[in-house]
């Protein structure tokens, strides 16, 4: 089993910026090519914060499911994985088969009335922001974009009554 | 014991010749693909040096009539043992595609078969890593009546012990039906595929052009057929998930749920709970906000998340002890009944009840999806096995209603008199055979036609109504529900009546079983 023992891992940044660490945690972070001297802790007074040249910055976990977290850091949220060299490796294969989506709709996921589209065409919009207002069911409902990118199409107007699956937007993939 | 003597070099020679069939070349060739090979997936599964294989030195079974050639290997494809998972007894088979495609032939089966007779005699759990060609078509009608003895073992076991298929390479035709079979399937996403007639068979007969991914990867599966419940990226964190959602389960349906010490440091009455749900009823919120401030820190393990995210399903703990939760999730489709969570809704709710583990319903419904769609495709039936799960459920049962809680939907999600065992409400909710708007419509419609301004007469209406029917305090007033609670003490609420509900007991009536509407 040599070929799994895990002394390295690395962090992809939902920006993919890419992170690495050594097994067990030593106080060194690799970022790009410098090394950096970070320490995790915790006590009552400060809850778990990260000490970087004798400042504390608060994190907090918002959010883990498996490998992929979602961290609160200075206020500001990060969304990451973490990756084994074999996960690593492994992606790079599927990269290289993988067909790029290059436009995305985003349709009606039932059917409602529109209340308010919160973008215009040529927009940028990033992964999970709002793109229209749906009320269905007497409930104002986000619809999210799915990818980033641009907004090339906007196919609807507030106050407009649509039908499940009815294209609402369409976004041009970054 | 002579150990240059003949028996024991015979002994030895076996031995090496099992090392080589395993060669660097076959697991290079699994690697390329993103894949493990099946060693490797059972030593990441269980504890260092813990696992043993039994029946390693079986040879496939001699053919009945020379047609395509059969590897005389040992083992037959496929490697089946028992060890230890996080310190408990857990038994395991996993299919070596490196081996005729880990085609199942007829020793193959019945390893499988042994492995899963003895999992039910110990009362342990078995996982089954599929990785796997079909049936060996050498083998003919032999690997058909395998398939057959392992489904029927399955069946026979379900409800027993917990059943967990992982999908980590091909699965089609027969084979799919013993995942199906189980109680959670676990997917890897990209390069395990599931499906009853490949793409080249939907080809030709459809004339249909769809790819393995687009017609039955794990995303298709854990988002659109609702056969896979959890999806990872890689094989790793597939079973470092398995392994951790393991430690929610009880070894079989006599025990209890494993104990795992809280730190204590999850806030038993906690103010953040009174900020989640907005004022505006029109105004979404996510649920899992709300779980993740009751149950212990981190310990929500969400199963079927991407399939009918409109119900929340999911293993936790709380003081250590494992729950299941299933909560409406208003940010998605208002949180509405459809046929798909009535279904998800219903299927999570039997595996607990199966197994010991108390269910807490967090509510927040506006009712059945209407539309010709639904209606159609059988929302009544598909509805009614909700219903059905809910009532038939003897684990301890605790609701939740934090918002609202209108007509048929009300009495689905676990009400007092389908015997739930403690009924809490928030000052939030709403409960009432319909909402405002449509109680309105319906009772002053002769009015609203009337009246010189409908829109302030409705809303004046809708107004009244609120206030004085759809509130918790008629329902707390005449115990429909047991009390009206601050949201902040939700959690010592659900501890204080877990707590009272640690020896419950239900007489069921004997019978063959129940006749669910399927």
């Amino acid at each position: 089993m040599s070929t799994l023992q895990i002394k390295k891992l690395y962090t992809l940044s939902s920006e993919n910026r890419k992170f690495c660490f050594t097994l067990p945690l030593r106080n060194k972070i690799r970022i790009g090519k410098r090394d950096y001297v970070v320490s995790l802790k915790s006590d009552e007074k400060y809850g778990t914060y990260i000490l970087w040249k004798n400042r504390k910055y608060p994190v907090e976990i918002i959010r883990s499911r498996q490998n992929s977290y979602e961290i609160l850091f200075n206020d500001i949220s990060y969304t990451f994985t973490v990756e084994t060299p074999f996960s690593m490796k492994r992606m790079k294969v599927l990269n290289a088969t993988k067909k790029k989506v290059e436009q995305e709709s985003v349709k009606a996921p039932m059917p409602g009335k529109l209340i308010d589209v919160c973008v215009r065409e040529g927009a940028v919009v990033q992964r999970g922001e709002p793109v229209v207002i749906l009320e269905a069911m007497k409930m104002q409902n986000e619809i999210q974009s799915p990818v980033s990118g641009t907004v090339t199409r906007i196919l609807v107007k507030p106050n407009a009554n649509v039908m499940k699956d009815d294209l609402l937007v369409e976004i041009k993939v970054d | 014991m002579d150990i240059s003597g003949k028996s024991y070099k015979a002994f030895l020679k076996r031995q090496e010749a099992l090392k080589k069939q395993y060669s660097e070349k076959q697991a290079e060739k699994q690697h390329s693909k993103g894949k493990l090979t099946a060693q490797e997936r059972i030593n990441l599964l269980f504890d260092p040096g813990t696992f043993e294989e039994i029946d390693t030195f079986v040879t496939p079974a001699d053919q009945p009539v020379e047609f395509g050639k059969v590897e005389r290997t040992y083992g037959d494809g496929v490697i089946v043992g028992y060890g230890k998972v996080n310190g408990r007894l857990i038994f395991a088979y996993a299919q070596d595609f490196t081996i005729m495609g880990g085609s199942l032939g007829a020793v193959h089966s019945q390893k499988i078969a042994k492995i899963q007779e003895m999992a039910l005699k110990m009362g342990s759990p078995i996982i089954g890593m599929m990785d796997s060609g079909g049936a060996r078509i050498q083998e003919g009608v032999a690997s058909l009546s395998g398939y057959a003895s392992i489904f029927q073992n399955i069946i026979h076991s379900s409800g027993i012990i917990p059943q967990i298929s992982v999908i980590m390479g091909p699965a089609a035709g027969g084979a799919v039906y013993s995942p199906a079979l189980t109680d959670f399937v676990f997917m890897v996403n990209h390069t395990s595929y599931m499906f009853v007639t490949g793409p080249n068979v939907v080809r030709e007969v459809l004339n249909e052009e769809v790819t393995f991914d687009e017609l039955g990867g794990a995303k298709v599966h854990a988002c659109k057929s609702g056969v896979a419940h959890m999806i990872y990226d890689d094989e790793e964190n597939t079973i470092m998930a398995l392994k951790k959602f393991l430690t929610y389960l009880p070894s079989n349906n006599v025990e209890n749920p494993p104990f795992v010490p809280e730190d204590n440091s999850t806030p038993d009455i906690n103010d953040k709970l009174r900020d989640i749900v907005p004022d505006d009823p029109n105004k979404p919120y996510d649920v899992k906000d709300v779980i993740n401030l009751i149950v212990d820190r981190n310990s929500f393990f969400e199963t079927a998340e991407l399939y009918a995210p409109n119900i929340v399903t999911g293993l936790a703990r709380i003081k250590g002890k494992t729950i299941g939760i299933v909560a409406n999730q208003p940010k998605v489709l208002a949180g509405v009944l459809d046929i798909d969570s009535s279904t998800k809704g219903a299927r999570f709710i039997r595996f607990c009840d199966a197994f010991n583990i108390p269910i807490i319903t967090l509510e927040d419904v506006p009712g059945f999806l209407p539309g010709v769609d639904q209606e159609h495709a059988g929302i009544i039936r598909n509805g009614a096995k909700l219903l059905f799960a809910y009532s038939e459920a003897t684990v301890p049962r605790i609701t939740v209603i934090l918002r609202k809680a209108y007509g048929g939907a009300f009495i689905v999600m676990n009400c007092k008199k389908l015997g739930g065992d403690f009924s809490f409400a928030w000052p939030t909710a709403e409960i009432a055979v319909m909402g405002p708007d449509g109680a309105v419509a319906i009772l002053y419609r002769k009015e609203l036609a009337e009246s010189s301004n409908p829109a302030e007469l409705k809303k004046e209406l809708v107004k009244k109504y609120r206030d004085k029917i759809a509130n918790p305090f008629i329902a707390d007033e005449s115990g429909y529900i047991d009390e009206v609670i601050d949201p902040a003490v939700t959690r010592k609420k659900i501890i204080s009546a877990l707590q009272a509900l640690s020896n419950k007991w239900v007489k069921v009536p004997s019978r063959k079983h129940g006749n669910m509407p399927l």
